[in-house]
């Protein structure tokens, strides 16, 4: 293996430092168009009347774009993965978040772009919108989506993503102390440094190439071309060099609209978001609200878990459902927890939707995990590096989702930790290794974990 | 400056003085004029359609840069850049220092900072406490009338007026205390700014504790006991929120900051 | 308007109070300077301007009427790399690269004031530059070495102050 423990150069290392790589904006074609968005001033409005005649008829403007214009309106993106479509690429009778697209412009200067979104007319009906997710379960909170405030179509059509494993009742009447915790991580915008952004370019062969910034080039095409009813070789997708994405450039954003933009005026368009739009409009990683409740004995092992997560996935579903699956099967974080209780809820807000973000629906319950071994920690007068070592993932230990580990590296990362912050470990700690639990290392409560695939 | 027009999409008429008085010509009373300094403010504004004026009046060759000393007055043109205060002794040094970064301090002015409207976040004009700290007075223009007038009442009008430089007298001591800033992109969320005259008048003055920089008179009269000036400090203020910071927050803070200005005087008697 | 960029000049036409960004980007098809956010707070638009760094969203075109203005793209060509670029390879102070131009500029010029190898004043230098890959430090340790007079081999990347834990621990 040549590479693998190996310092080498960056192959675009060059190209950055000369200012040679070529980023979506930077690419250059005559005779381009500016594509402007009319976006929702409302976070949940019906749409009472939306004329784009005078736009289209200003001088300059070659195309205008709404609902009507779009071959296949709701398209679900993970439909491979049981999840249905919810949300229109335009919006038709309504808006569920601000910032919500609802036509798009294009025109010969960005000036001119601004001025014809302005001169559309639309009108609205302000409805009463939702932010808080907890709310959401009211009965008099308002009902904001199609299938009401979460999402129903887990496995089996349930409305809740459930983890049971062993016996949480036992686990809570054996434990020695219960400790609560309730853990709120707020929405994260991605921030790159370079905005959404896409060039489409109509080819003489009839064909659309499409600069695009997309993280995730085959995903994108086949968004496209499901959204416009069309073959997939209708388009050359052109990308794989991205100013920064984070997992916020993954949802499509802007290909499909400058595509039909392009379509409707038969020349090349360009959409580049400000960072206004980027900050106001582009999802964002979910905001959540985790609730623990933990069952453990006095010398710090922990017999089993109760959790409920509500996952705010904003306006509609996109990859939510997924996010909160993953999010599932690693809410014990690194450790081994053999009997559970676990309840996940997608939960609709009018926020702008959210979306992937570094880690996915996983880093919010680390964040949560590791929050509260420390509070366990602090309730029992325990040191909260060896009580984590207690409990660390060991080969044979089973996930929540019942796959057993292999060779997890917990304990030896946290030792590496230990010795990082000049923490000093007790000698049994110190020798501690990530071989199959016996002895004091496998009490009775964690017996039924070691080699077992037992679970939901 | 008046208001600009928010006017059709039809060109901005531009207004390039060679010197202070086409510069005082070209503002005449300033109507539908929007003054452009270093651009700093202006221009993103334009850029995001939020000004759209009919005319913009362009500083930057109107000769109104400098920084000129006469015995112990100082006066500074209304196009100097921020940057060029940074060395100045407090208040105005480290009060320019807190502002921004390097390549906005060299492009953005004095001027420019005095007379901004008010933002988005916090209030801007972080340069507006210090000079009125220091007791400085105004210089500026409209229809054709030049005044000179203390700094507090031309900041009530600085919209409808060309300022042209402002003066003060190099003070016996000075202090500056401010909120550390998240990032180099905010403006001052709060800070207050102290100055000990050579005939022993104190004045301290706070940014960001309300629509612009204004005087703390109460703490002034306070300031034997500076526990008491801090609290005092809280009556010639109105907090407000806004994405930097609460108003709940900013009346935490801000009489911490009228103690470290006072003892960082009392140091330096 | 007349500018000068990267040694050769240029007559614009357009409005002074033009963004210079756009002005490079569009009339003149220059690349190198970044549209982040047309707002000066990411400095990927940073340019120098006779020498001295600023943001090319915020300058009017008409302050920079007469000026000697550099990009990205008059520093070193690929065959023949500044310093700070090499660097900035060696370093791998560049990830999606989209800071890169500006970060660049900034530290030049730092660097052509006499800037040393001190973290807190480079940082002081580039307080302005947001990076939302890197962390920053590969940023700090290319300065730092360029600024030291270090040479670079371009066919490895360097270990650099924040990038390993020799002997369990942080250099």
């Amino acid at each position: 293996m040549k590479v693998v423990g190996a310092r080498i150069p960056r192959y675009d290392g060059v190209a950055h430092v000369t200012g040679r790589t070529t980023y979506v904006d930077d690419v250059s074609v005559p005779g381009t168009l500016w594509a402007k968005a009319l976006r929702s001033p409302h976070h949940h409005a019906g749409i009472t009347k939306l004329d784009t005649s005078k736009a289209e008829s200003m001088p300059g403007v070659h195309a205008v774009i709404t609902w009507k214009d779009v071959p296949l309106l709701e398209y679900g993106h993970l439909s491979a993965l049981g999840i249905p479509a919810d949300e229109p690429l335009l919006a038709k009778d309504e808006v569920r978040y601000l910032g919500q697209p609802i036509a798009l412009v294009a025109a010969e200067s960005e000036a001119l772009a601004s001025a014809a979104v302005d001169a559309i007319e639309v009108g609205f009906e302000e409805r009463p919108a939702l932010f808080d997710i907890r709310q959401a379960f009211d009965s008099e909170s308002p009902k904001i989506h199609q299938w009401g405030n979460w999402y129903p179509h887990f496995e089996g059509e349930m409305d809740v993503r459930q983890i049971r494993k062993g016996d949480i009742d036992r686990a809570f009447e054996e434990a020695d102390t219960i400790v609560q915790g309730v853990y709120r991580p707020a929405a994260i915008e991605h921030a790159p440094i370079e905005t959404q952004v896409c060039q489409v370019v109509p080819e003489p062969n009839g064909r659309l190439t499409i600069y695009s910034c997309t993280q995730a080039l085959y995903f994108s095409l086949g968004v496209v071309a499901a959204h416009l009813q069309q073959p997939l070789n209708r388009f050359k997708l052109v990308g794989g060099t991205t100013g920064g994405g984070f997992g916020g450039k993954v949802d499509t954003a802007t290909e499909t609209m400058t595509c039909l933009l392009v379509m409707k005026a038969n020349k090349p368009v360009k959409w580049r978001w400000t960072r206004e739009e980027e900050f106001l409009c582009s999802s964002t990683r979910a905001p959540w609200h985790m609730e623990l409740a933990t069952a453990v004995t006095k010398d710090g092992w922990i017999l089993g878990q109760k959790m409920l997560t509500l996952h705010d996935s904003g306006a509609y579903s996109r990859f939510s459902p997924y996010g909160l699956t993953k999010h599932s099967f690693h809410h014990t974080g690194a450790y081994s927890i053999p009997n559970l209780h676990f309840d996940g809820y997608v939960v609709y807000t009018n926020r702008t939707p959210t979306t992937a973000m570094r880690g996915f629906g996983v880093t919010s319950v680390s964040f949560a995990v590791e929050t509260h071994m420390n509070r366990i920690a602090n309730e029992l007068g325990l040191d909260p590096i060896e009580i984590r070592l207690k409990n660390a993932n060991r080969i044979g230990d089973t996930s929540p989702n019942g796959i057993a580990y292999t060779d997890p590296s917990t304990v030896e990362t946290i030792q590496a930790i230990a010795q990082a912050i000049g923490h000093e470990l007790p000698a049994d700690y110190r020798t501690m290794t990530n071989e199959p639990r016996t002895g004091e290392l496998l009490p009775e409560h964690l017996v039924s974990q070691v080699g077992s695939t037992e679970g939901h | 400056m008046a208001v600009a027009s928010v006017a059709s999409d039809a060109a901005t008429e531009i207004l390039m003085p060679g010197s202070e008085d086409e510069a005082i010509a070209a503002f005449g009373d300033g109507t539908e004029v929007v003054v452009v300094g270093g651009g700093t403010i202006v221009v993103p504004d334009m850029t995001y359609r939020r000004l759209r004026p009919a005319k913009a009046l362009m500083l930057g060759n109107a000769g109104l840069s400098g920084i000129e000393t006469d015995g112990s007055r100082v006066t500074i043109g209304a196009m100097t850049p921020v940057q060029a205060l940074v060395d100045l002794k407090a208040p105005l040094g480290p009060c320019a220092s807190n502002v921004a970064d390097l390549e906005i301090r060299s492009q953005g002015t004095v001027g420019g900072n005095l007379c901004a409207g008010e933002g988005y976040e916090a209030p801007r004009g972080d340069l507006q406490g210090a000079f009125l700290a220091l007791g400085a007075t105004a210089r500026s223009a409209a229809e054709g009338d030049v005044t000179e007038e203390p700094l507090e009442d031309f900041l009530a009008k600085r919209r409808e007026r060309l300022l042209l430089s402002v003066s003060f007298d190099e003070p016996a001591a000075g202090a500056f205390a401010g909120l550390d800033r998240p990032h180099t992109h905010d403006y001052t969320a709060l800070a207050v700014s102290g100055a000990r005259a050579h005939d022993g008048t104190l004045r301290l003055a706070a940014t960001g504790a309300g629509s612009w920089g204004a005087r703390l008179p109460s703490a002034e009269a306070a300031a034997g006991d500076p526990a008491a000036a801090g609290e005092a400090a809280l009556q010639d203020v109105t907090p407000h929120d806004d994405a930097l910071a609460s108003a709940w927050y900013r009346t935490k803070v801000l009489p911490v900051l009228v103690r470290r200005v006072l003892a960082e005087l009392k140091e330096s008697a | 308007m007349n500018l000068t960029v990267n040694g050769v000049a240029h007559e614009v036409s357009g409005s002074e109070l033009a963004p210079l960004l756009d002005v490079l980007r569009e009339e003149l098809g220059s690349m190198g300077a970044k549209a982040g956010c047309h707002q000066g707070g990411c400095g990927s638009c940073t340019v120098l301007v006779d020498g001295e760094p600023r943001r090319s969203c915020l300058l009017p075109a008409g302050y920079a009427d007469g000026t000697q203005i550099t990009t990205v793209e008059g520093l070193g060509a690929p065959e023949d790399l500044m310093p700070i670029q090499q660097a900035f390879v060696h370093y791998y102070a560049a990830q999606c690269g989209f800071c890169t131009s500006g970060m660049m500029l900034a530290a030049q010029a730092y660097l052509d004031r006499g800037g040393t190898d001190d973290p807190e004043a480079i940082q002081h230098a580039l307080a302005g530059h947001v990076c939302r890959c890197t962390g920053y430090s590969k940023i700090i340790d290319a300065v730092a070495a360029t600024a030291r007079g270090d040479s670079f081999d371009l066919t490895t990347t360097a270990v650099g102050k924040h990038t390993t834990m020799a002997n369990g621990g942080p250099e």
